[in-house]
């Protein structure tokens, strides 16, 4: 299964905010465990889709200049109910700054009205590069895939 | 790996390149998701509030205070996952965590866990302990046994 | 060895900080942690354990927030409002709280405008200086 938390983009505005929505079906492999009998989205992964939504911002607003974008510190994540399968979980994420090298998030996820998950992320961005010159050509991969990724969702 | 009721409990990792999630995180580069870590942290503490309550309510994550990452995961890696109860009352517990690789200190977790019957009022779920149910539990037994005797698992 | 009303409540405001990740000029006396701060039951738990520890002191929950199955109790409340019992009751388990005007419209959906941040102040103030 691949490890991708968003499935489409509906509002971007550069450097301020992003909306994407995930389905969850129950043929996603980890609700088998999560729990038997009672299949729902672990928390984890509503964090991980807050967090590849505002990724994805931050690769449009800097024009996909790092590779690599990771969570630096998440805090306040707050779970407030349950996403079943057949739900939409909309995620919306704020940008409160987004630098060069960093950035911080105020995200909250919603399936219609409901409130499912808040939470206030930091993120920090680079290129495998900027350790190591030889990894040039990695970065470049993934920066490729990224593009294509947020085309396929319309990001951009 | 160490098991102390209603204490503390460690618990080891292995990042591997197996982990399908690697793939796409990212291509070419694979490291552990963040995420995932803190589900690891979220596992590992489960159990210690869960056992430290017997394993009569529904424990869930309900809020992560802190997740603080100081260097990234990545395969090979050997992750040590520590967890510590800071507080236990009928309502809740919160625990505090590391997640070291070596001597490196990967992340710093805080988190709180309630009660599903106290927590989510009016939404439905099912009446049996989903989260620690009959196969989970003989998994359990099997790990800490080991954790007792401080054999490690094959 | 006494910490005065206005360390106290420095820390108190840190510790909400903290606790529910709101920036330090939102928390200001008047502001209502339901409502202004966004606080939920999870973070009234986390709230107490953060001041027991802060402060060394023991805070039953009871004292601080009250309790659900008060709240639940056809005893002390008909038709979404606390009657007189109830009232009373409450009023003995948070002295620190100001129920002049709630007392007027005893409508549970306006209890989350009691808690603000000045009632926490004056409890811990009270307990810190009690012990």
């Amino acid at each position: 299964m691949r490890f991708i938390l968003l499935d489409k983009v509906t509002v971007l505005e550069v450097g301020r905010k992003i909306t994407a929505v995930k389905a969850l079906s129950l043929a996603e492999e980890y609700l088998a465990d999560h729990f038997p009998g009672f299949p729902v989205l672990p928390g984890v992964l509503m964090v991980e889709g807050l967090l590849q939504t505002a990724a994805m911002l931050v690769r449009v607003t800097n024009d996909f200049r790092q590779s690599m974008i990771v969570l630096q510190e998440a805090t306040n994540v707050k779970y407030k109910s349950f996403v079943k399968p057949g739900s939409l979980l909309r995620m919306e994420a704020q940008a409160k700054v987004i630098n060069e090298r960093s950035s911080t998030f105020v995200g909250a996820g919603y399936v219609d009205e409901q409130p499912i998950v808040e939470a206030r992320l930091r993120l920090r961005h680079f290129n495998l590069a900027d350790e190591n010159p030889e990894w040039a050509r990695q970065d470049e991969h993934i920066i490729q895939e990224m593009k294509r990724r947020a085309q396929l969702i319309g990001a951009c | 790996m160490a098991f102390e009721s209603g204490r503390r409990a460690v618990a080891i990792k292995n990042v591997s390149l197996a982990e399908e999630h690697l793939a796409d995180h990212f291509p070419g580069f694979p490291v552990m998701p963040a995420s995932l870590l803190i589900e690891a942290m979220a596992q590992t503490s489960g159990i210690l509030v869960g056992e430290a309550r017997h394993f009569q309510e529904k424990v869930i994550l309900a809020k992560v205070s802190r997740a603080l990452f100081h260097e990234l995961a990545r395969p090979g890696d050997q992750l040590r996952l520590e967890a510590v109860i800071e507080n236990l009352t009928e309502e809740a517990a919160t625990i505090s965590g590391t997640i070291r690789c070596e001597n490196r200190l990967i992340g710093e977790i805080s988190l709180m866990f309630s009660h599903i019957d106290k927590s989510q009022a009016g939404v439905e779920f099912p009446q049996e302990n989903f989260v620690f149910n009959e196969s989970f539990m003989s998994l359990l037994q099997f790990y800490l046994k080991d954790a007792q005797t401080g054999v490690p698992n094959p | 060895m006494t910490i005065s009303q206005e360390e106290i409540c420095t820390k108190v405001r840190e510790t909400l900080v903290d606790a529910l990740g709101v920036d330090d000029d939102e928390i200001t006396d008047d502001a209502t942690l339901m409502g202004d701060l966004g606080a939920e039951s999870i973070d009234f738990l986390d709230i107490v354990f953060r001041l027991e520890k802060a402060f060394g002191i023991k805070i039953p929950r009871e004292e601080l927030f009250p309790p659900e199955n008060l709240l639940n109790d056809p005893q002390y409340v008909t038709n979404g409002r606390l009657n007189e019992s109830g009232l009373e009751k409450l009023k003995e388990q948070m002295p620190h709280v100001d129920f002049t005007e709630f007392a007027k419209d005893p409508d549970l959906n306006k209890m989350p405008d009691l808690f603000r941040v000045k009632s926490i102040c004056d409890y811990v103030g009270n307990k810190v200086n009690a012990g």
